[in-house]
């Protein structure tokens, strides 16, 4: 059961890491080749994030956050610190090097659909200027002002836009105060 | 706290989850303080917003697998190791009483820390060395998945095409705005399935790679024109016939077309498509 899996980690249950893996190795990878666009620094990604995740599986309360998010939110916290230090580059060696050593299959069960479903849905009720300016910066790692090159829109409209998107799509999430999103409505 | 201040905490939360702040930002957000739940439920929203379009069929190579199992296996044993040190340094003042009653350094306790270095200095090891390129003999009893017959490109590409008959799409590199490249051809083939494809190309020129790089772009129906899919960089360093894989950063549902722009070194998020290599819209039928 996915539930299970970061508590057997946090009770020093080795079984468990085969099983994390094979649950959400998938997600790890992809979400780094993603942001990081280079394979060799995903493979160091990879690995340092699954090394926080087993420091810090004892922290997961599942009464706040699912597994899925929970590991994103490690992974994203690694991937960000190594964006910031890191220029982005893919080379056709490293592409290669991934390509040609073909992947476990058991890997593929990557299991956040039920969590990648709900975000559809939570960036779909919102407003499509929201929506793009979502799907620029937080799927596609655009900065603010390179949305606002793409768009044409004004730089601060693009902060407005985040702002508020992500602030409804928390409370179309459930995860969210109230209080702040009707505050910056106003 | 004002609704102006407001609005500034709760811009710096949402870009320090999506991009980090940098110190001056950090220090901004300090001094204006913030509530921990809302950090909290915004981090949360920002990583499931972060998982929309993430490729599901997306696994890590075996190789990389492998490493990740090593390096779980020295941290436990790190962990188990220091774990016994806390234990002998809590049995310490007993011992002391009965042996000795004298020495605050006992071989028991060095015995246990002994333990936890060790496996410190193991786990740092397997770290580094994990990412050397010559890992992969490592001698580790963790199962590791059985590596499989290595394929040149030309014979995954082949693979990929027979692998799906129907299924891949494939079009014709046909001639951009570069002059100098207009007698670039090849192909690409895609899978949608697989999200996976390969680039083929015959008389691309070699890239002084400290001035510029390919990169390719796949213009998605599902997508918006203006926001292709990066689909990487690549440099052309042999002449003759050059297959490549596609690594779409996105999932790509329905390539309407793949293009090559010319960029600078490392690529870029946003071209402004002034130099065009080669373009290749994608035909109805398939292969």
């Amino acid at each position: 059961m996915a539930q299970g899996i970061l508590n057997k980690i946090a009770a020093g249950d080795k079984t468990a890491v085969e099983e994390c893996l094979k649950k959400y190795g998938g997600l790890v990878w992809s979400l780094s080749r993603r942001m990081l666009r280079n394979s060799d620094d995903a493979e160091d990604a990879v690995q340092e994030i699954f090394l926080d995740v087993w420091k810090n599986a004892g922290k997961f309360d599942e009464q706040q956050s699912s597994e899925t998010t929970f590991i994103a939110m490690i992974a994203r916290r690694r991937l960000i610190d190594r964006i910031r230090f890191t220029s982005r580059r893919i080379s056709a060696d490293a592409l290669d090097d991934v390509m040609a050593e073909p992947v476990d299959r058991a890997d593929k069960t990557m299991q956040t659909s039920l969590e990648a479903n709900d975000a559809v849905k939570a960036l779909n009720s919102l407003r499509p200027e929201q929506q793009q300016v979502l799907q620029l910066s937080i799927v596609q790692g655009l900065s603010h002002q390179e949305i606002a090159d793409r768009t044409g829109m004004p730089l601060g409209t693009v902060k407005t836009h985040a702002r508020r998107g992500i602030l409804q799509a928390r409370e179309f999430l459930g995860l969210g105060s109230l209080d702040s999103t009707k505050e910056v409505h106003a | 706290m004002s609704d102006a201040e407001k609005e500034i905490m709760l811009d710096l939360l949402c870009d320090k989850f999506v991009y980090g702040l940098d110190e001056n930002e950090s220090k901004q957000l300090s001094e204006l303080g913030f509530d921990a739940r809302e950090a909290d439920s915004i981090e949360q929203t920002i990583a499931a917003l972060g998982l929309v379009d993430l490729d599901a069929e997306a696994a890590m190579p075996a190789h990389l697998h492998a490493k990740v199992l090593r390096s779980a296996d020295a941290f436990f044993a790190s962990e188990t190791s220091a774990a016994a040190a806390e234990a002998a340094d809590d049995e310490l003042p007993s011992r002391q009483i009965v042996l000795s009653g004298g020495s605050g350094s006992s071989w028991f306790s060095w015995l246990g820390w002994g333990f936890a270095t060790a496996a410190s200095v193991a786990l740092a090891l397997v770290l580094f060395t994990s990412r050397g390129p010559d890992n992969r003999a490592g001698v580790q009893p963790t199962p590791t998945p059985i590596p499989a017959e290595r394929l040149d490109p030309s014979q995954q590409r082949q693979r990929l095409i027979d692998s799906s008959p129907g299924e891949v799409i494939m079009a014709q590199w046909g001639k951009g705005n570069v002059k100098e490249l207009e007698g670039v051809s090849g192909d690409v083939v895609w899978s949608d399935e697989k999200q996976a494809g390969y680039m083929r190309f015959k008389g691309l020129a070699k890239n002084d790679v400290s001035k510029e790089t390919y990169q390719l772009w796949i213009f998605d129906e599902t997508q918006d024109p203006k926001t292709p899919i990066d689909g990487g960089t690549f440099d052309v360093n042999s002449d003759g016939e050059v297959i490549l894989p596609i690594d779409a950063k996105l999932k790509a549902r329905k390539p309407a077309a793949f293009a090559i722009t010319i960029e600078k070194p490392g690529g870029v998020v946003v071209s402004d498509r002034k130099r065009i290599a080669v373009l290749a819209p994608v035909k109805p039928t398939s292969t």
